[in-house]
């Protein structure tokens, strides 16, 4: 029970709560804002994560210049990149593909099915499937069968 | 149902503000995608990659923030004008989507596979690259971004024949 509600889950579960108020907020669970931004008919995505980009570059520099530390651990913020990994762009390519087939991403579909969007239902069970098939794929060749 | 929308900027200094309120909170950048892998771990035992590296401990803040999701799209949709309801309806897609629902539900499972699978093969997703990685000036994660849009952006061309 204590695992459970550690402090740092209770702050991501509130975190993931405000990130789904916003991204419907945003108009980001919405499907025509997606078909809209990429026929180039309406730019509110655009204009979206142009100006979180920005804000957040911002607020990124003033915590690290301030060398803040982290609410939840007490440990310095760890401002951890994603490092370039083979098939990034295979796998981006394939992303960007469902992206226009869904109108939606991993983070928008737990939201879009919450606000009653059926479609997003069908859509989290293919996110459950695809990434189940990665994982597959990996155990297979790192564990199943070992390079000798 | 209709979402209630804020303007452009708005939204975006929200969301802006969103990613460092989670660095600060949470010491980390904020993703989504990765969660997903939490969701398998726990349905499915034996698969060992989810048992393992950064899936070695499952019940995890990734995993806590991508139950609070949804808790926050009910509250946006419980506040819209629109009243909540249950829909099917997919806008502009259904003019060029499968018309029937058993085929509409196939394409969306396929392009959710895609998302799957192609979100763990780049590493993060919209939010993870796009986003955080944009915001911290990550040069793989920018590169995942650019082939991410650009990749929908023709998906999307060739979907609406234009």
């Amino acid at each position: 029970m204590m695992k459970i509600l550690q402090k740092v889950n209770i702050f991501a579960l509130i975190m993931g709560g405000l990130f789904g108020f916003l991204m419907s907020r945003a108009g980001a669970t919405t499907y025509d804002y997606h078909a809209k931004m990429f026929l180039f008919i309406d730019f509110q995505l655009m204009e979206v994560i142009v100006t979180a980009v920005v804000v957040a570059m911002i607020g990124v520099f003033l915590l690290k210049k301030f060398q803040v530390h982290s609410i939840a651990t007490g440990e310095q913020v760890d401002f951890v990149k994603k490092p370039y990994q083979q098939g990034l762009i295979l796998g981006a390519m394939l992303f960007g593909i469902g992206w226009g087939m869904t109108a939606a991403c991993p983070g928008t579909i737990p939201a879009m099915m919450a606000e009653g969007k059926i479609g997003a239902i069908f859509t989290f069970a293919g996110l459950l499937l695809g990434t189940m098939a990665y994982g597959v794929l990996q155990t297979y060749i790192h564990h199943e069968h070992p390079t000798k | 149902m209709e979402i209630s929308v804020w303007a452009g900027w708005i939204a975006g200094i929200a969301i802006g503000l969103f990613v460092i309120s989670h660095f600060w909170l949470l010491g980390k950048p904020a993703g989504c995608s990765t969660g997903y892998g939490n969701l398998c771990g726990l349905m499915c035992r034996k698969i060992k990659f989810f048992r393992m590296g950064e899936y070695s401990n499952l019940n995890n803040s990734k995993l806590w923030f991508l139950i609070g999701i949804p808790l926050g799209g009910l509250v946006s949709a419980l506040t819209s004008v629109d009243s909540w309801h249950l829909s099917f309806d997919m806008g502009m897609y259904d003019a060029i989507l499968p018309q029937t629902y058993s085929a509409k539900a196939i394409w969306l499972i396929f392009g959710g596979m895609l998302l799957g699978f192609g979100a763990r093969l780049a590493g993060a997703c919209t939010t993870g690259h796009a986003l955080v990685g944009g915001a911290m000036l990550n040069p793989p994660s920018l590169l995942a971004g650019v082939v991410f849009f650009g990749s929908a952006l023709i998906t999307t061309h060739l979907l609406f024949g234009l």
